[in-house]
């Protein structure tokens, strides 16, 4: 507080020792309210999301970006290595690498997020159902358990041995692997929830069983179900380059980053480009989605952030 | 106690019969006619009809199943499409592999990952705990033919430390197997020490912040002798529980695993019988995992009480 500050009048005798002014702890502290302060609290989430994006753009727009037809085979040109010409080389049929990159992006985007979506929404169904019947409780779960006691990936697998190659098969596969996670999670937290006092209430007050469901119950299963997802979409990725690479899910004919690494691996002593450059972008997609996934969660229950 | 025993392995009955079911069905379910294959190119409809009544095709869906899960209790998997021998025999040939990687990746993984959630929840906040959770987010991502291939780049053809692929039976010494399964192990470790590093990590925040661990605090004890036995004591349930789920992380790797590493265990056989259809051996394999899968859990399930006396039932 300075002298010019002081009301009128008041004359401060000039011997008179004057405590320095405090520092005002508060001023500084404007929180920042909005999207942009939400990015800035969970800075995971700017940087997974905004790398997915990046992902999705080189996904949407790989024709323009100085690519080639991803499947033109150029026997005369076969193994170059990285260069002008080929900026990620070529694979063993004379195929641009660096265009099936690009283009791989689209068949493993599209499996996260189909995948996502669809486990999710059939796991909400059969949660929802399972927690408010006891009766289809009893037996949704015994066969959930069953599924469970599979491990997923041989699931998916198994399944894909069923079928064709294609790209609707592999999604199908895969989100028929991880339904029974999410059926358990919904019905989990529905559970919890119908324990609630304000459900109670509602049931006290008379609100009906569909009513309770769709406005008091669903919405609160919807911000675990949405982290859970996002965790879903990385592991589908994942399977689906595994059952690439292992010759059961995409037809060889779709670029994808399992089928590149699968036509790499016979060459990869020598030629290791070939499989590293699909293998770095499906390592940076997926952990851009976890990145997501985790800044999400630490978002939705904050006493989790310094935990997990 | 031990009805508490015997109602635990009765639970597991319906969920190896819905596996079962479900495993039978995907053979019911399967393209191609076993008969007509059989039969042969010769064959007239009614060889094919009488080789098919034989068989025992004919029969309604449910019988089938009833015979099948017979045989299977009998340890009759059936006989493979392509190779004409019995499943259980081809398995028998391919397990010693598959198990060998499965128990070094165990324990490699569970000694590395349990000391390294410990320190990051001791260390909470500070740099150590933040390369931990780096590390457990990147092995959540990187999938396991990715590390597979960049360390044996590194490793055997650049370094040429360890052999590139390939496994040498348990029989011809420890060192020449121990070699082969390293970088596999490595490999295929990376998402389950992940996993558990993170559930240590969490579990030992939680009882880090109890209130006897301030008492032993108080009343002098080590850091060390804190750490690891008052606190990872009380910690071990879930660690443990989340050592067994994760276990289905380690099959379903290692049929990848094995793939790139060339490795000529059950991973390989399920690979090559996918290649070929041949559904009878899928069928075994995946019948085979899953009940080991729920076995490991019943067990981990049944020693709670040892790992924590405070649980009875």
């Amino acid at each position: 507080m300075s002298a010019a500050s002081l009301p009128a009048g008041l004359v401060i005798p000039p011997d008179l020792a004057i405590a320095p002014p405090t520092q005002d702890i508060l001023s500084n502290v404007t929180p920042k309210r909005g999207f942009v302060g939400y990015l800035r609290r969970y800075p995971m989430i700017g940087f997974g999301g905004g790398l997915l994006l990046v992902m999705l753009f080189v996904a949407i727009f790989a024709p323009f970006l100085g690519t080639k037809d991803p499947t033109a085979l150029a026997p005369a040109l076969r193994t170059r290595e990285p260069g002008a010409e080929f900026w990620f080389g070529s694979d063993m049929l004379g195929r641009d690498v660096y265009s099936r990159v690009l283009y791989g992006a689209r068949v493993s985007l599209l499996v996260g997020f189909s995948v996502a979506f669809f486990a999710s929404a059939i796991g909400l169904t059969i949660g929802l159902i399972s927690g408010f019947n006891r009766f289809a409780d009893s037996i949704i779960m015994r066969v959930m358990d069953g599924m469970m006691s599979i491990p997923p990936i041989l699931l998916a697998i198994a399944l894909m041995a069923l079928t064709r190659g294609s790209v609707q098969n592999v999604i199908l596969a895969i989100t028929i692997a991880e339904v029974p996670r999410v059926s358990r999670l919904v019905r989990g937290v529905v559970l919890s929830l119908r324990e609630q006092p304000y459900v109670e209430a509602a049931v006290a007050s008379g609100t009906r069983t569909p009513t309770i469901i769709f406005r008091h119950i669903l919405p609160n299963t919807l911000a675990p179900l949405t982290v859970q997802a996002t965790f879903i979409c990385a592991a589908a990725m994942i399977t689906e380059a595994i059952l690439s690479f292992i010759g059961a899910g995409t037809p060889p004919t779709i670029p994808s980053w399992g089928n590149i690494m699968a036509e790499g691996r016979a060459l990869w002593q020598v030629k290791p480009y070939i499989v590293f450059f699909p293998a770095i972008f499906l390592s940076i997609t997926v952990l851009a989605v976890n990145l997501l996934g985790d800044g999400l969660r630490d978002s939705i229950d904050p006493r989790l952030a310094t935990k997990l | 106690m031990w009805a508490y025993i015997v109602r635990r392995v009765l639970a597991t009955i319906p969920v190896m019969a819905v596996v079962a079911l479900f495993v039978f069905s995907l053979l019911y379910l399967a393209p191609g006619d076993p008969a007509a294959v059989i039969a042969g190119d010769q064959a007239t409809p009614d060889d094919v009809e009488r080789i098919r009544a034989s068989l025992g095709l004919d029969r309604p869906y449910l019988v089938r199943f009833g015979a099948w899960v017979w045989d299977i209790l009998r340890g009759d998997l059936g006989t493979s499409i392509f190779t004409n021998l019995p499943v259980s025999h081809m398995i028998a040939q391919r397990i010693e592999p598959t198990l060998s990687l499965m128990i070094v990746t165990l324990i490699l993984a569970v000694s590395i990952a349990v000391p390294m959630g410990v320190v990051a929840a001791w260390k909470q906040g500070t740099t150590i705990d933040r390369l931990v959770m780096a590390f457990a987010v990147l092995g959540f991502s990187v999938p396991v033919f990715v590390v597979g291939y960049v360390l044996a780049y590194i490793f055997a053809l650049e370094l040429d430390w360890l052999p590139v692929q390939g496994y040498t039976p348990f029989s011809q010494g420890f060192f020449p197997w121990m070699e082969n399964l390293i970088l596999p192990s490595v490999a295929l470790g990376g998402v389950y020490i992940a996993l558990i590093a993170r559930i240590t990590r969490a579990t030992m925040l939680e009882v880090l912040s109890q209130d006897y661990i301030r008492t032993a605090r108080a009343k002098g004890a080590g850091q060390r002798s804190i750490l690891f036995l008052h606190a990872l004591k009380n910690a071990a349930v879930p660690i443990v529980t989340i050592i067994g789920i994760g276990i289905a992380l380690l099959i379903g790797g290692a049929v990848v695993t094995e793939s790139v590493f060339a490795i000529p265990g059950l991973g390989r056989l399920t690979v090559d019988a996918i290649l070929r259809r041949d559904y009878p051996v899928i069928q075994g394999v995946v019948l085979l995992f899953s009940f080991v899968y729920v076995l490991v859990n019943l067990v981990i399930d049944l020693l709670y009480t040892l790992f924590d006396p405070r649980i009875r039932y």
